[in-house]
């Protein structure tokens, strides 16, 4: 048996060196990287990441509540259990947080987390401001949902459609809270996506060419690129809203020659890439587990990442699709319908691609791969009622009634969500240090599969009837009486589904302390760097940077051919993974300064909608945050580098203000 | 029809009061008589809004063209979920129930990494189809943006205006720009013959739409966006207001009426009658004075409100709030039409028209049905032959946000009608006897 690989397969590990103890005034930097105040001040990608995930799933039942109570409120006709006006602010307050407070931040969580340790980076390129991405996003959802109590919550729609959300027809202070609550949420994504774009192309261990990242890391590099160039255009547009509301500016007002169409174009330039922006993290997601449970590398590496690309060019050329009624004129309605319609070649790609993946494999149904094979079937109904659309004149028939809604949650739903949820399960072990039950696990998704195909199945047919959305009730006459009832029926069955994977994560933590066990660093035999390294990951990530020679290095180390080309194991990952034991790691200090800097951002939003009194403190919070971040070191050798002389700082020194400077352990 | 249930009954005491909803028809709903795949093929209530229930030629084309992707789309569905489902099968390896086995065990399928002429394959395939689909698609679309020629139409276009929450239609016969009939919530057009519209909004955007006969268009202010409607049978086929539009969105119903030619030439020559003054003792007299003072600001009745005496105002202009130029349709169009400038308040526009109100079978936007019996298949006898649904009516004119939500009381204008709750029994009686014993001066258009 040859084996055709002379490099070490294992990497060289070192031990830990505490960094020592020092006064902390306000410009010098705190440095506790452990109990509960340092979560407020770390800089650390991980556990940035983590905070993503719990901050997300907490909106996810916020948003579940919200998704029950639209559900009680249309299970039968003449629903009364919610008023004309709550129900408005509950479906408007849903679309908001489950697009921008739950699928957006989960897959910030899993972009925080991932990606550095899929590129072998030991942080992201700008951890402050990674911490301040998080930080903005945090108060931008709490700021939003304040609106409850502040005279009532957005009403007009996560679309906002002008004129509607004038102060002429919206006078509460409901979309002034939409307007400037996602303007900080804004903040926060544009923030991350330049942060994570310099990581990915300049933080790549050696070796690791473009084409051979991985396929995760690839689809989280479309949507930041994405992100990028979509947040600003809802930027603009929040700020029109925002001027017509609180400044007496007419941009959307007829009267004066403004133009409600204007708002449309904008939201929805934003708003397609959006669709993107949350269902390529999904992609990535199963992209990396369904190789590892079939055993087979991806099928058609460049043809998944091309497709990926594809769609992120092809995503900024359909928007007006979402516009088929509102009278563009017949020509663009054409241009616009077949540019749509040819976005579902690269889609299509993908999903060949993965069966592809499984074909001939050998499957291994763990919770991770059923959530994927869940997102392969149910996003190609999404895609498929979605080429319905694209016909532009049989979309008339079926814009803006239940159709549509069945179509969005088959991908969003069905595709991005399931997606993460296949991630949680598969990455779990990395960061805990434990799985999640098996059995728990299955009860999750099964309960979620069908709950979800009971719940949004029927609203395809619901639609055709001519059931049209955003009615807070029907007549018993329509006789949407009976398919609504298996809807709200099944939207409770999601939500026991929720509620599996909650007692599943419970129950495993709970598990895990009583019998604690070695999950290993490569607990399902995968394929990229991140399992290369501890479970769960030690605070500097790899003890020595990788190398890295193939398209899943990580596989290549573990298994090589033999004469006859058969696959055979080439080392133990528990031999050959990094310990997490190397010392005198130069990590980025934590800082207060993002977390003081974003909590000034919703005061200034209090301040535009109640009392410009209020831009006194928020303004001073603002100033110290931002002198604060400008005047601390941007590094502190005196802390960070604790017994380490790590010798030439030179290389670093003009890369200084980037304080993600993460080197390979010099001194090993 | 529909009978959505109003938030409280203020007039009608006969009726059971808290609990339950009241319909103010009564019909059988059809639901659990109906087996599965009707369900899912056609809508399966009593009223008629199934996209796959065609009643016009444009709506058969749509219909035709989703069930043929349908098809195609339910290939694609059985392939896909059938590779799964196969390799499922196939290709699965069971976790040993000996947990001391080791898992995954060291066994290795064929370590594919591709094959370019498959993925080549794959990205062409897709791409025919889409092509194939596109082909007709544009087909179909270019097709239904013509309009055919046609010179004897009786009708040279309807001005839709939607509005909070409520659609109004102008008729413009011929084309000298003035609307020669005004009506709100039921759209009566002749069957077979191709409608051009021109929709519009005068507050929020809204959307037109009868499923049974075409798709939407929006209701967008400051734009007129053309669209066609033809009711190929007779009959009344209703519509939701399907743009997010506010508290009432659910509550914006209209109906397109098909009606046989000659029947709809004698509804329009009605239409154009304007109202009589009723005679002086009478309880119609008495009513027709307490509209004046309350309802008239923002009610018009052809050739009675004072804005027709006065002269000043054209009646049609007033309550379409177009101002009528010298030069016919397209200046009318041109103008700008958003709100109603003699009422600053009142932003949602003008109030319906109530000249020919007991020749609707709905009222409040086309919720209620004004007649208890509105199974008369003829249409333009309803005012004779009904039952006015009097408690309904009274309800609605003592306490409308009572019954549909409205923002009337909305610090930034009034949108929806005032509650009248100082109106006593008597007036409110004397009023309803004269909207719905309306006389018409014979020969005034």
């Amino acid at each position: 048996m040859a084996i055709t690989e002379d490099r070490p397969l294992a990497l060289e590990a070192g031990t830990v060196t505490k960094v020592a103890e020092r006064p902390l005034g306000a410009l010098t930097r705190p440095q506790s990287d452990v109990g509960w105040a340092s979560w407020f001040t770390t800089v650390d990608h991980k556990k940035i990441g983590i905070m993503y995930g719990v901050g997300s799933l907490f909106f996810f039942l916020f948003g579940g509540v919200e998704a029950l109570m639209i559900r009680i409120q249309l299970a039968a006709p003449d629903g009364q259990f919610l008023s004309e006006s709550l129900y408005n602010q509950v479906f408007t307050m849903h679309g908001v947080t489950m697009v921008f407070l739950v699928i957006m931040p989960m897959a910030a969580a899993f972009a925080n987390y991932l990606l550095p340790l899929q590129v072998g980076a030991r942080d992201v390129a700008f951890p402050r401001l990674n911490a301040f991405s998080f930080w903005c996003w945090l108060a931008g959802a709490i700021f939003l949902n304040t609106s409850w109590f502040l005279g009532g919550a957005p009403a007009g729609g996560w679309f906002a459609y002008a004129p509607n959300t004038s102060v002429t027809f919206a006078p509460g202070s409901g979309m002034d809270f939409y307007a400037i609550g996602l303007q900080i949420v804004g903040i926060a994504s544009l923030v991350s996506a330049i942060n994570l774009i310099v990581t990915v192309l300049n933080m790549r261990a050696p070796g690791m060419s473009l084409l051979k990242m991985p396929v995760l890391t690839w689809m989280l590099l479309v949507t930041q690129f994405l992100l990028l160039f979509a947040v600003p255009v809802i930027t603009i547009a929040l700020f029109l809203l925002t001027f017509d509301r609180s400044f007496g500016a007419n941009f959307f007002n007829v009267e004066q020659g403004g133009s409600p169409l204007l708002w449309q174009h904008l939201f929805w330039i934003f708003g397609h890439p959006e669709v993107y922006i949350l269902i390529l993290p999904a992609f990535g997601i199963i992209s990396e587990v369904i190789p590892t449970f079939s055993r087979k590398p991806i099928f058609g590496y460049p043809f998944m990442v091309g497709s990926g690309i594809a769609i992120g060019f092809m995503g900024w050329g359909v928007w007006a699709h979402h516009m088929f009624a509102s009278g563009l004129g017949e020509i663009s309605v054409a241009a616009f319908s077949l540019s749509t319609m040819f976005i579902a070649v690269p889609t299509g790609v993908k999903i060949l691609n993965w069966l592809a993946t499984m074909w001939g494999g050998r499957l291994r149904f763990n919770t991770p791969m059923l959530f994927a094979c869940g997102v392969i079937a149910m996003f190609t109904i999404g895609g498929l009622s979605g080429v319905t659309h694209a016909v532009a004149p049989s979309d008339t028939q079926q814009t803006d009634t239940y159709y549509i809604v069945a179509h969005f949650h088959y991908v969003i739903f069905g595709g991005s969500l399931l997606g993460m949820f296949s991630g949680f399960y598969f990455w779990w072990p990395k960061v805990f240090g434990h799985k999640l039950s098996e059995k728990w696990g299955k009860i999750n998704f099964w309960l979620m599969l069908i709950g979800f195909n009971m719940t949004f199945g029927p609203m395809h047919v619901l639609g055709l009837q001519g059931m049209a959305r955003r009615h807070h009730s029907y007549a018993k006459e329509d006789g949407f009486g009976f398919w609504n009832g298996i809807v709200s029926a099944g939207a409770f069955v999601i939500a026991l589904g929720t509620l599996a994977f909650l007692i599943n994560i419970w129950l495993s933590a709970r598990n895990a302390k009583r019998n604690p066990v070695e999950v290993g660093p490569d607990p399902w035999d995968a394929r990229s760097l991140e399992w290369s390294t501890a479970s769960p990951t030690p605070v500097h990530n790899f003890d020595v940077e990788p190398t890295v020679e193939f398209q899943d290095d990580w596989w290549h180390r573990k298994w090589g051919k033999n004469d006859e080309g058969k696959v055979v194991r080439k080392a133990y990952p528990e031999d050959i993974a990094q310990d997490g034991s190397a010392t005198d790691v130069h990590l980025p200090s934590p800082s207060y300064w993002p977390l003081v800097l974003s909590l000034s951002l919703p005061i200034i939003g209090y301040s535009i909608i109640f009392t410009f009194w209020l831009l006194i403190p928020a303004g001073a919070l603002f100033l110290a945050g931002f002198l604060g971040w400008a005047l601390e070191p941007a590094d502190d050798p005196e802390a960070a580098h604790g017994h380490d002389d790590h010798g030439n700082d030179d290389d670093h020194d003009a890369d200084a203000t980037a304080d993600a400077e993460v080197e390979g352990a010099s001194n090993v | 029809m529909k009978s959505h249930t109003p938030k409280s009954e203020v007039a009608e005491v006969e009726a059971s009061k808290a609990h339950g909803p009241r319909r103010f028809v009564s019909r059988r709903n059809g639901l659990f008589t109906v087996a599965g795949l009707s369900l899912l093929l056609a809508g399966c209530g009593d009223r008629h809004l199934s996209t796959m229930d065609p009643e016009s030629p444009i709506a058969e084309k749509l219909d035709t063209f989703l069930v043929w992707l349908l098809v195609a789309a339910g290939v694609v569905f059985v392939l896909v979920q059938g590779a799964i489902l196969y390799m499922a099968k196939r290709f699965r390896v069971k976790a040993p129930e000996d947990e001391s086995q080791v898992y995954p065990d060291e066994e290795f399928p064929d370590q594919v990494h591709g094959n370019t002429r498959l993925e080549i394959g794959w990205t062409i395939l897709p791409t025919v189809i889409m092509a194939v689909i596109a082909f007709f698609t544009l087909g179909l679309l270019f097709e239904l943006d013509d309009v055919s020629a046609n010179d004897d139409r009786q009708i040279q276009e309807v001005v839709v205006v939607g509005q909070q929450w409520w659609w109004e239609f102008q008729y413009h016969l011929d084309d000298d720009g003035v609307p020669d009939i005004v009506t709100a919530n039921e759209l009566v057009l002749p069957v077979g013959e191709e409608i051009r519209l021109r929709v519009t909004s005068r507050d929020v955007i809204h959307s037109f739409w009868v499923p049974t006969l075409n798709g939407k268009r929006d209701a967008v202010p400051g734009r007129y966006n053309p669209w066609t409607i033809e009711a190929g049978n007779a009959g009344r086929f209703p519509g939701e207001c399907t743009e997010f539009c506010g508290l009432s969105h659910a509550y914006m119903e209209k109906f397109a009426v098909g009606i046989p030619l000659d029947e709809w030439q004698e509804w329009a020559a009605t239409q154009q009658l304007a109202a009589a003054l009723p005679e002086e003792g009478t309880s119609e007299f008495a009513g027709w004075e307490v509209f004046n003072n309350q309802c008239a600001s923002c009610h018009v009745i052809n050739g009675l409100t004072s804005h027709y005496e006065d002269g000043s105002i054209d009646d049609f202009a007033l309550y379409s709030n177009l101002r009528v130029g010298e030069s016919g349709l397209d200046a009318v169009l041109d103008q700008p039409p958003v709100r109603y400038i003699e009422k600053q308040t009142q932003v949602s526009g003008a109030a319906p028209n109530l000249t020919h109100l007991q020749s609707r079978s709905t009222f409040a936007g086309g919720i209620f049905e004004l007649y208890k019996n509105p199974d008369s298949e003829n249409y333009i006898d309803l005012a004779s032959e009904g039952t006015l649904n009097r408690g309904a009516l009274e309800a609605w004119i003592v306490n409308a946000p009572e019954v549909k939500a409205n923002a009337w009381d909305s610090p930034s204008g009034q949108r929806g009608m005032t509650p009248f709750t100082a109106l006593s029994a008597e007036d409110v009686d004397n009023l309803v006897e004269f909207l719905t014993n309306m006389t018409y001066a014979e020969g005034n258009e």
